[in-house]
């Protein structure tokens, strides 16, 4: 099949813009996240937002009536489950003697098991709508709507507007928190508008990713752009170029190879980037590294070579 | 021996397996790692499977487990790079794995009877389906017996190491100080962890994996002091979370490793607001005061404490 074939057909098109969007904007939005060093927590999220997903299904379906997989539903639903297993991890954390980590991992299986259980309850009910719910594990990009299009478009287009009109904020928060304090920027304010949009790039990609692998397109994009960068808006530029492109290039392959979830292919395309450019990239990368440090003894050894003839 | 009592013995032999390890692994702070892990190992599973055809196979558990290793070490060398900072090298390597286990399983590239959802949560009563008899008599399923050999291996590690363990977990530097291998235990440990989730993924799946493994030591991390009580408690709330969560699961006919997911998080709801609550009774009688009221109004010295501009939350020696 060739590109033409390819954008001439309105499904594959669908899949195509459909995971770029969700690359796009998870990828720009994820390098605060990489920044600030918080990665691990959109993996909590990601999986929390399943119950959240389900239960908005639920609701629409039975008190509603309307179809249940309307993509407003799902993200307002994910939204709310996934900031809570956040709040809820950081609440262990502060008034527990739990750590971080393990906080954020008793708030993702007790989120994601009560994601299953709803799972089992609405695939054993008859629910109109139901078959392929289970899609929101790892995601099915042929299901995307135009409707759903333009809703995740409009919803992650509001997300990257808000980092522009808050950009000088969220840098300032970012790499001198003490700083934005002192200068009088509510600490808490920016915090919750900094995590919002990264839950709302999060929860985009719940229909046509799902929420197992969700995580890679938050971190991988920010680390592998990193490399090439020195500059903040230059990495969220790359981040979100590299997220968009993955997610395009492993869709096409992924409606090329046939049978195979679009979700682990455009996965394992952002882990290529990120693996040339953690090895390959001009500026700072493994073999760069290598490089100059085997410059580096040569020089000396040159230096003291010379040192100890001149005596 | 019945098929219930056979699988609800499976259950509780899984839970213990999995959450003594786990009390080192909370210790360690390594609970996201085990994420990886538990992640990770799936296209080692399924590759495993495509060659040996049978799940229990010693060479599948050890070559899966080399994979849940693969993310152990390759967090070490991305953090020795410098070029990935923060907590990203935990999550730059698994989701990779993982996505390329998927794949594997849907090209049904070895025939592999796996569905993806079984892989999250797994399937006690399958893995409990092939049962084991002498002589004619039913000694229940054969997968309890792999299990039993896990569990026995991971107390004898424990039991062995135990000292080193508590040295390395405690205090890392001592322990180098000392001249310890401490990246040679700690590799080897997290080997263990990693064999640990090979073999009960097929009970319990990626997501129960992690939280069997972190959440029974949690809870028992919250109420106790010494890493001996620690641990006697860590194995008491694996029973008894595993019990549970099987019977419930039964009498409402659901998923078994989500129901004792969510009754293990439910359980550390219950015992850290206990806790709370008693420290603060306890703090309170201390003060001077009696009665139930030390629930509902503050202990007058953290009025002080705030007043200080110190923080609120109550130090450990504080709370003793």
């Amino acid at each position: 099949m060739d590109l033409i074939e390819f954008f001439g057909n309105h499904t594959f098109r669908m899949v195509f813009l459909g995971t770029s969007v969700i690359g796009l904007v998870a990828g720009a939005l994820g390098s605060f996240a990489y920044l600030r060093r918080q990665s691990l927590i959109s993996d909590v999220v990601a999986h929390s937002a399943l119950p959240g997903a389900l239960l908005a299904f639920l609701t629409a379906v039975v008190v509603l009536g309307v179809n249940g997989r309307n993509m407003l539903g799902l993200i307002v639903g994910a939204v709310a489950t996934g900031t809570l297993s956040a709040l809820f991890a950081n609440a262990i954390a502060a008034r527990t003697k739990i750590r971080i980590d393990t906080a954020m991992a008793i708030s993702l299986t007790f989120f994601f098991g009560a994601g299953m259980l709803l799972l089992r309850v609405i695939s054993d009910g008859s629910f109109p709508g139901k078959g392929g719910i289970d899609d929101y594990l790892f995601g099915n990009a042929s299901v995307i709507t135009i409707a759903d299009l333009v809703t995740s478009t409009a919803v992650g287009a509001l997300a990257l507007l808000l980092m522009l009109v808050f950009w000088k904020e969220f840098t300032l928060r970012t790499f001198d928190p003490v700083l934005s304090t002192v200068l009088g920027f509510r600490a808490g304010l920016i915090d919750t508008l900094m995590f919002t949009t990264i839950v709302i790039a999060i929860v985009i990609g719940v229909k046509a990713v799902g929420v197992v692998l969700m995580i890679a397109f938050v971190v991988t994009p920010p680390a592998a752009a990193r490399q090439w960068t020195r500059t903040l808006p230059g990495m969220v530029a790359l981040s979100g170029v590299f997220g968009g492109i993955g997610s395009g290039f492993g869709a096409y392959l992924s409606i090329m190879l046939g049978n195979v979830p679009s979700g682990p292919v455009i996965v394992l395309v952002l882990f290529a980037i990120f693996l040339i450019s953690l090895l390959a990239s001009p500026r700072r990368s493994v073999i760069t590294t290598a490089l100059h440090r085997a410059r580096a003894r040569e020089a000396l050894r040159r230096a003291l070579l010379a040192e100890g003839t001149d005596r | 021996m019945s098929f219930i009592l056979g699988t609800s013995l499976l259950a509780v032999v899984t839970a213990l397996a999995c959450a003594l390890p786990g009390a080192f692994v909370v210790l360690r702070r390594n609970a996201m790692l085990v994420e990886g892990i538990a992640h990770a190992v799936l296209p080692g599973i399924v590759v495993g499977y495509a060659l040996t055809h049978d799940l229990n196979s010693p060479w599948l558990i050890v070559g899966a487990a080399l994979a849940g290793l693969l993310v152990v070490l390759g967090n070490e060398w991305l953090i020795r790079t410098g070029l990935v900072t923060g907590d990203a090298p935990q999550g730059l390597l698994f989701p990779a794995l993982f996505a390329a286990g998927v794949i594997f399983i849907t090209l049904d590239f070895s025939h592999v009877h796996l569905h993806t959802h079984v892989v999250l949560v797994g399937d006690l009563n399958l893995a409990a389906f092939h049962q084991l008899s002498v002589n004619g008599v039913s000694i229940g399923p054969r997968y309890l017996y792999v299990m039993l050999a896990v569990l026995a291996v991971n107390v004898a590690f424990i039991t062995i190491f135990y000292p080193k363990l508590k040295v390395t977990t405690f205090d890392h530097q001592f322990a180098t100080v000392l001249g310890m291998r401490t990246r040679l235990l700690n590799t080897s440990f997290m080997f263990l962890v990693s064999v640990t989730v090979v073999t009960a993924f097929h009970a319990a799946g990626v997501i129960l994996v992690i939280s069997l493994l972190v959440v029974p030591a949690a809870i028992a991390h919250l109420i106790s002091r010494r890493l001996s009580v620690m641990l006697v408690l860590t194995a008491l709330f694996a029973v008894v979370g595993a019990l549970a969560g099987f019977w419930i699961a039964y009498a409402l006919n659901a998923a078994t490793s989500a129901s004792m997911a969510v009754f293990f998080g439910l359980l550390f709801i219950a015992v850290a607001v206990i806790d709370a609550l008693a420290t603060r009774v306890r703090r309170y009688r201390r003060a001077g005061h009696a009665g139930i009221k030390g629930l509902l109004v503050r202990p007058p010295h953290e009025e002080a404490e705030r007043l200080d501009g110190s923080s609120p939350a109550p130090s450990p020696q504080a709370a003793e």
